[in-house]
């Protein structure tokens, strides 16, 4: 069981590394503050936005924890695991290549038109119900890459009890909203967001290659886990 | 300022559009305040940057967009570099 709370930790920490989120977080409180917003307000829209987020994951972690349960029953067949290993190394390999454009900034892999026509969206946003539903939909624009996260941790999930998996889904929301509440956090204490993009923008290289590395070292840790110990096991190896 | 100036807009896709010193203030000012500058200095560096782009724009027969943000950023950069980040930059954070 620690195990797999370990994978669902592990998957969440990858999931926490992807940026879309934090980008739209940033460009909300720069245009919040640089149009004077009360500091109040600017909390509420923060947390609306991140309240979004963790809705959607909330919704999508689940909901696809319900199709493969509704699929495979308890036990998942060696099959799906090894689909799974298969989409956490082509993602790794992925993010490696294409997550951050090679430009300055912090320009992600997404559509240019898709990219702006959120910035203008993020600009546009006053209210705290907007906030939110920018939030959800920011997880939606990073679908591409949180998917493999969320189906191994769906798929992690359903083999628990009904009360670990609450424990399973609340760990996963939690820890995937770490780098939003982070910047959150900091925008919230005055802290400049120059600062905090100059940060970002200095070390999106090494984010990148994290989150590559991660989605494989999760796989493979997976692959062997799951995939590798249960032939072994039907071949009496073990 | 002596003549009307168009600024071509972002690789010529949107239609061309006069200089507007206000626009320019705005976006100068706002990048100021996101970088929690006190209102009054945000007001000043504005108008600052502003001038200096107007004197630059009398000797140009026809500006774009993009010269016109670079030049605002150089003086701006000047005069509050955090803040010049964040208006060089606002494009290219996702």
């Amino acid at each position: 069981m620690i195990s797999s709370l370990a994978i669902i930790a592990f998957a969440a920490l990858i999931h926490t590394s992807f940026q879309l989120s934090v980008s739209m977080l940033t460009l909300l409180s720069g245009h919040a503050i640089g149009s004077k917003t009360a500091h109040t307000k600017l909390i509420r829209l923060t947390g609306g936005f991140s309240l979004g987020v963790a809705v959607m994951t909330l919704l999508l972690l689940t909901f696809t924890a319900f199709l493969l349960q509704h699929s495979f029953g308890n036990n998942v067949p060696l099959i799906a695991w090894a689909v799974c290993c298969g989409l956490l190394f082509g993602l790794g390999i992925a993010v490696w290549i294409f997550y951050y454009r090679r430009e300055k900034g912090t320009s992600l892999w997404l559509p240019r038109t898709m990219a702006r026509y959120l910035s203008d969206r993020t600009k546009a946003t006053k209210q705290s119900a907007e906030a939110f539903g920018l939030g959800l939909t920011s997880v939606i624009g990073e679908l591409l890459f949180i998917f493999a996260p969320i189906v191994v941790s769906a798929l992690v999930l359903i083999q628990l009890q009904p009360f670990m998996q609450l424990i399973g889904i609340a760990l996963y929301t939690a820890i995937s909203l770490l780098s939003l509440l982070i910047v959150g956090g900091l925008v919230g204490s005055g802290h400049k967001l120059s600062h905090i993009q100059k940060w970002r923008e200095n070390n999106k290289r090494f984010l990148q290659f994290a989150a590559g590395s991660g989605l494989l070292v999760l796989g493979f840790y997976v692959y062997v886990e799951q995939v590798m110990t249960a032939t072994a096991m039907a071949h009496g190896g073990l | 300022m002596g003549k009307a100036i168009d600024i071509i807009k972002r690789d010529g896709q949107r239609p061309t559009e006069p200089f507007q010193r206000e626009k320019l203030h705005a976006s100068i000012r706002a990048a100021c305040l996101s970088v929690r500058t006190p209102d009054g200095e945000a007001e000043t560096i504005a108008d600052t940057v502003c001038d200096a782009v107007i004197v630059w724009l009398e000797t140009k027969p026809e500006v774009t967009s993009s010269d016109l943000r670079r030049k605002a950023t150089e003086t701006l950069h000047q005069h509050h570099p955090d803040a010049a980040y964040l208006y060089k930059h606002h494009r290219l954070v996702m």
